[in-house]
């Protein structure tokens, strides 16, 4: 395969991702507004935008902070605080490459859709949330409500990418949320998570298969293509490697679970069968929990 | 000739090739199917768990090589048993086919040969004449093509007559002398004889080459000779061919409507060549018999048709005396009618003047004529019954006071005048018995009786005639019994009467066998020689074809004159039943001098004889080709299997076990079904306590009723301890009703009247304890303020239905009723309407005052309103109430629906509440 038809297919591929971003678009959003209720701001004053309390005006600090018609109400001094919105950078990264083109039968829809529509309501949340999100190696972290039509316009771009992030603009106390089906060679994945981890970022891994990755319900004479690599291989009794593959699967998810949870990751599987709600619920509390966590530990140090 | 030929040997060469098929296909496995499957990566790590042939199955090979031997075996064209036929000769053939009756039984093995034949001389190109030989001689015998052959051989069938030889031969010579016919193939119908030898030596003549003779002399070929109707049975005789093996027969009796009368068996032992039926039936059965065949034969020879000649004959009765009826034991003619009832037709005539009955007895058939005690006939009856008698009919006379007074000259003996009296007191002889019969009578065989006596008699002059016209004589060598021809007919003189007062012969068993022997003596006189009748045309009533059955005559049988036994069975006159139903004359096929001789080689013609190839040809290619069809489908089966794409296989046992549900539901007996789904009402209704309702027929009621209890039984869910499952619709003539203990009962005006047996069990219902909640939901339509039972359609209608019902004595609720405290405190039952009454059975009137609930001991068994329960309380799935209150009235449905609550508790519960209203003088006592 030469350049010019592995480029072509490639944006073919990109525009189909395109193509389809309105409706995962809506879909991001219908999804994000069912779990976006009860999560707010940092609730202490610092900087930000909306209005947090008035405070007595304390000598020494710069004129221009009174707020003159509050203090016009009666004979003190009061300055208007705001609320502190420090924004957490939130990367996001779904895996979509050829491997995650693929739907079977028994499920509604394929992983790379279902993997772009959670990366987009996670962005959309997040958006309204204040955070900064961003596509490692594709763009800065953006913050603005309107941040996950932004992602949405560099997907094509990230579709060309390959199935693991670029670490390169990683940077320490963030989050990055991988959304992908992991079924990269171990080492290989293993080498770019290390990578990940020395960067000092805390990772989100969303493993999402299509059911029948997870049953294996095959049977009779089978030849099965890897979609990504090309890779055939036949079996003439498919049934007869239900098992086997089982425990193979099986046995990596463990060991990428073990890996996450050594390293205080998290690692959240997904079936496309199911709705796409529960991994974003998941994600969801994990995020806000790293802040409560990140929290408590902010005082615990400066106590 | 071997069992297995092949129209295309050449074919069978291919089959080398074989193995070469054999060696590609061990080498091609079968293509797998192609998943996309991302994680293959794990696949291809897993240890390969077999060894994976690289060829196909062993047996998926071996089907396809028998697919690819099969197609080639039926491409080479193979025939199982092939054709055993000939076209003898060269140059034009001539085919000549027997279809005379004999050839019936087996038509279709010589059309199926006589094709062959044909298909054989057009496969070698030759011209084909066709002679049949039961056909006119104006058939053409020009050779033609195949194809026209073929379509005279379809329309050919079995004639019912014999092979008209002698008649064809000038035709056949004719034919020989413009075509020189180079062979000939004769298809025989199995019958030898002079004429057949002789047509032999024609055709031998006419045909320069050689002659097969196809004949079936091993077969069964049976045919009817016309039956003897004894005294005691009707005798069929049967006639067969030469044969030496044994065989069997049934010979099957049947009226003039078809009816099968009697089957007889008839065992024919080897070697002979007759034997006999004998159909012992009474004989009003017997003269019934129209039709004798023999069963399986198929062929018109096989047949006998039956007509009066075969009859019971018709006696007239005529008497001298005047008063016969009234006291029947004094009349003669009684005698007579009781001995000869059980074989004759007894006659007597309507008018008691002899001149008018006479011509009346001629006129209606009479073949024996009784004439009891009379003496001078008027000249004019006299001479018509002397030609009667002369035209064949047998005249009996009965002596008498009057005969012995007086005779005319129809008696067989000059009689003296007075009668002899034997015993009396003026005599010295003695009664005398019966002595002998004349060996040369028709009383031959009977044996003489002991204990007839003869106490008066008339005297025959003697003459040289009177020996032997004496049938019967007593003791003393007088005559009983004379006989003399007259004519054709008859005439016999009793010389005692035919009552009990000069003899007891009239009641001995004698007299009977006598009288009976007279009678059939009469059939075997010359019949059907009236004139009159021989010269009148009978036309074609029922014709037989050849193979026996009925049929309607045709255009070329014309009607038959003169004695059917004399006409011969041809082309004009088929046999078969000629007349009409009320009389017909029989014509047969085979007569009493028929003989069926086996078809032997002609000593006149050099012909080969062969038997008729009994199996055709089985050409075994489209059967081959059927089975590399099922092949083939077979091999997509296992290779789709192979595929696993028959992943439902696996379902298999479920569809199976779906399969078998099915089909045992639908071969079920209607019964076990009926239980079934009784059994499955009652397994529904005690899952839990439903509400029910009466099904009405009426679709829009119904659903409101349900929708009702439905939206009931919710708002029971909800507030009370009460869960009631979805409510049930009931048939109360069919379905058990004891699970309830509500039913609601909408009632229209135009609803059917429920049957008195539904409405019993609608009362065995509200005995046992349940509960009916009839609605009329009509209040609306209600005249204002008049607040009683009447007066709405409605109500006529619900007070029809329960004019049969034990109803107790109703009221409105009391205002202290326990319906009114049953759960929530009431004190009125609206529905869709207010204002209408709840009507419950009275309670009995021991009001106290100090007691704040009345308490019915039971529950009322009938609750009446006209408030359109369901109504209010109707709703969706969705809890949407389905109709407004009337007035819209939010609290007004909060009532109804408390009303539903407290109605359904006191069903459930009875006088439950009415006992908590002691509670707290309980609670007092108790000391708390």
């Amino acid at each position: 395969m030469d350049r010019a038809t592995a480029a072509k297919g490639a944006l073919v591929e990109a525009k189909g991702i395109a193509a389809g971003l309105p409706d995962l678009l809506i879909e991001a959003r219908r999804v994000s507004t069912t779990v976006l209720a009860g999560w707010h701001g940092r609730r202490t004053a610092g900087r930000g935008e909306t209005f947090w309390q008035f405070r007595p005006f304390t000598p020494g600090e710069a004129a221009a902070a009174i707020d003159w018609r509050r203090s016009a109400r009666d004979d003190h001094l009061y300055v208007r605080e705001k609320e502190w919105e420090a924004a957490h950078t939130v990367w996001l990264w779904a895996d979509l490459s050829a491997s995650m083109d693929f739907r079977s039968r028994l499920a509604p829809v394929g992983k790379r859709d279902r993997a772009l529509v959670l990366m987009l309501a996670l962005a959309e949340a997040l958006a309204g949330a204040g955070e900064r999100i961003g596509l490692p190696g594709v763009t800065n972290p953006i913050m603005a409500r309107d941040a996950a039509e932004r992602l949405a316009t560099f997907l094509p771009e990230a579709a060309k990418r390959p199935a693991l992030p670029d670490v390169h603009p990683l940077r320490r106390f963030s989050d990055l949320v991988l959304i992908g089906d992991f079924l990269d060679p171990i080492d290989r994945l293993e080498a770019v998570l290390d990578s990940i981890v020395r960067a000092g970022v805390r990772a989100h891994l969303v493993q999402v298969l299509d059911p029948i990755e997870e049953t294996f319900s095959y049977a009779g004479r089978t030849e099965f293509l890897d979609p990504e690599t090309g890779l055939r291989h036949v079996v003439s009794r498919a049934e007869q490697y239900r098992d086997e593959y089982r425990a193979r699967l099986a046995a990596l998810r463990d060991r990428l679970a073990t890996l996450c949870r050594l390293i205080d990751w998290t690692f959240l599987i997904h079936r496309t069968d199911r709705p796409p709600t529960e991994p974003l619920l998941a994600l969801y509390a994990r995020l806000a929990d790293r802040h409560n966590s990140l929290g408590f530990y902010a005082a615990g140090r400066a106590a | 000739m071997s069992a297995l030929a092949f129209t295309n040997l050449g074919m069978l060469a291919a089959l080398v090739a074989l193995p070469v098929i054999w060696y590609f296909l061990r080498l091609m496995p079968p293509k797998p199917r192609l998943e996309r499957f991302p994680p293959t990566r794990l696949l291809v790590e897993i240890p390969r768990k077999e060894e994976e042939p690289a060829r196909s199955p062993w047996w998926l090979t071996a089907l396809r090589l028998a697919l690819a031997a099969a197609v080639i075996l039926a491409l080479a064209g193979p025939v199982f048993k092939p054709t055993a036929e000939v076209a003898p000769g060269k140059g034009p053939l001539l085919i000549v086919v027997d279809n005379g009756w004999a050839a019936a039984p087996h038509w279709q093995g010589v059309l199926a040969t006589a094709r062959r034949i044909v298909d054989l001389a057009a496969a070698a190109d030759r011209p084909v004449a066709l002679l049949a030989t039961a056909e006119p001689p104006n058939q053409s015998l020009a050779p033609t093509d195949a194809d026209s052959i073929r379509h005279r051989l379809d329309a050919l069938a079995p004639r019912p007559w014999p092979a008209r030889y002698a008649d064809l031969a000038p035709a056949l010579r004719q034919a020989a002398e413009q075509t020189a016919f180079g062979g000939s193939a004769w298809l025989s119908d199995g019958l030898g004889g002079d004429d057949v030898d002789a047509f032999a030596g024609t055709l031998a003549a006419a045909v320069n080459g050689p002659i097969v003779a196809y004949a079936d002399t091993a077969g069964e070929l049976v045919a009817l000779k016309p039956p003897v109707n004894g005294p005691d049975a009707l005798t069929v005789p049967l006639l067969r061919r030469p044969s030496p093996s044994p065989a069997d027969a049934i010979v099957r009796a049947s009226d003039i409507k078809g009816r099968t009368i009697d089957e007889t068996p008839v065992h024919l032992a080897a070697g002979t060549r007759t034997g006999a039926a004998k159909i012992t039936l009474p004989i009003e059965l017997r003269n019934q018999i129209v039709r004798l065949e023999v069963v399986g034969a198929d062929s018109a020879g096989a047949v006998q048709l039956l007509d009066d000649r075969w009859r019971r004959r018709r006696i007239g009765l005529l008497s001298g005396a005047s008063v016969e009826s009234a006291e029947p034991l004094l009349s003669p003619l009684y005698y007579i009618a009781r001995a000869v009832q059980p074989f004759a037709d007894v006659r007597q005539p309507h008018d008691a003047n002899v001149a008018v009955a006479v011509p009346e007895l001629i006129q209606a058939g009479a073949s024996v004529i009784a004439m009891a005690d009379i003496g001078n006939l008027t000249p004019n009856v006299e001479e018509q019954v002397a030609g009667w008698v002369r035209n064949g009919g047998v005249l009996v006379r009965f002596a008498g006071p009057r005969l012995a007074a007086a005779t005319d000259a129809l008696v067989p003996v000059m009689l003296r005048h007075g009668d002899r009296v034997l015993g009396g007191s003026m005599s010295w002889e003695t009664p005398q018995p019966l002595a002998s019969f004349s060996p040369d009578s028709p009383f031959a065989d009977l044996t003489v009786p002991s204990d007839v006596l003869v106490k008066r008699q008339v005297l025959a002059e003697p003459d040289g005639t009177l020996a032997e016209r004496t049938w019967a004589a007593l003791a003393d060598g007088t005559p009983l019994v004379t006989a003399a021809p007259s004519g054709k007919g008859w005439l016999i003189l009793f010389h005692v009467t035919a009552d009990t007062s000069w003899s007891n012969l009239p009641l001995s068993g004698t007299f009977v066998e006598m009288l009976r022997r007279i009678i059939d003596f009469s059939s075997s006189v010359a019949h059907g020689g009236d004139s009159a009748e021989a010269s009148r045309p009978i036309a074609p009533y029922r014709l037989l074809d050849g193979y026996g059955r009925f049929v309607a005559a045709g255009p070329e049988a014309e009607p038959i004159v003169g004695d059917v036994a004399k006409i011969a069975p041809g082309p004009a006159h088929p046999p078969g039943l000629y007349g009409s139903e009320d009389g017909f004359r029989a014509l047969n096929l085979i007569g009493d001098k028929a003989d069926l001789a086996a078809f032997a080689p002609p000593r006149t013609a050099d012909v080969s004889v062969r038997a008729y190839p009994t199996a055709a040809p089985v050409v075994l290619a489209p059967w081959l080709i059927a089975l590399a069809v099922i092949l083939l489908a077979v091999d997509a089966l296992a290779v789709l299997w192979l595929g696993g794409a028959l992943r439902w296989w696996r379902r298999a046992p479920a569809v199976a076990a779906l399969a078998l549900i099915v089909a045992g539901a639908v071969l079920a007996p209607r019964s076990a079904r009926a239980d079934e789904a009784s059994d499955q009402f009652a397994l529904n209704a005690v899952d839990k306590t439903h509400l029910a309702y009466v099904v009405t027929g009426d679709d829009a009621v119904d659903q409101v009723s349900r929708a009702g209890l439905y939206g009931l039984s919710r708002v029971l869910t909800r507030r009370t301890a009460l869960e009631p499952g979805d409510p049930i619709g009931v048939d109360p003539a069919k379905d058990e009703l004891v699970f309830f203990p509500l039913i609601y009962w909408a009632i229209t005006p135009d609803s059917p009247m429920p049957a008195p047996a539904t409405m019993a069990r609608i009362d065995a219902y509200m005995r046992n304890g349940g509960s009916v909640l009839f609605d009329t939901r009509d209040q609306l339509e209600r005249s204002t303020s008049f607040n009683s039972l009447s007066g709405t359609p409605a109500l006529a209608r619900l007070r029809d239905m329960l004019s049969g019902l034990d109803v107790p004595p109703l009221e409105p609720v009391p205002a202290d009723h326990v319906l009114t405290k049953a759960f929530y405190l009431l004190n009125d039952f609206p529905g869709r309407y207010a204002g209408g009454p709840l009507w419950v059975e009275a309670t009995e009137s021991q009001q106290r005052a100090d007691r704040p609930v009345q308490a019915g001991d039971g529950v009322s068994t009938i609750l009446i309103t006209e408030n359109d329960f369901a109504g209010a309380w109707a709703m969706d799935k969705q809890g949407n109430y389905l109709f407004p209150t009337v007035p819209t009235d939010p609290l007004q449905r909060e009532m109804a629906f408390r009303a539903g609550i407290n109605i359904v508790m006191y069903t459930l519960t009875g006088n439950y509440k009415a006992d908590q209203v002691h509670v707290p003088a309980l609670l007092e006592r108790l000391g708390q």
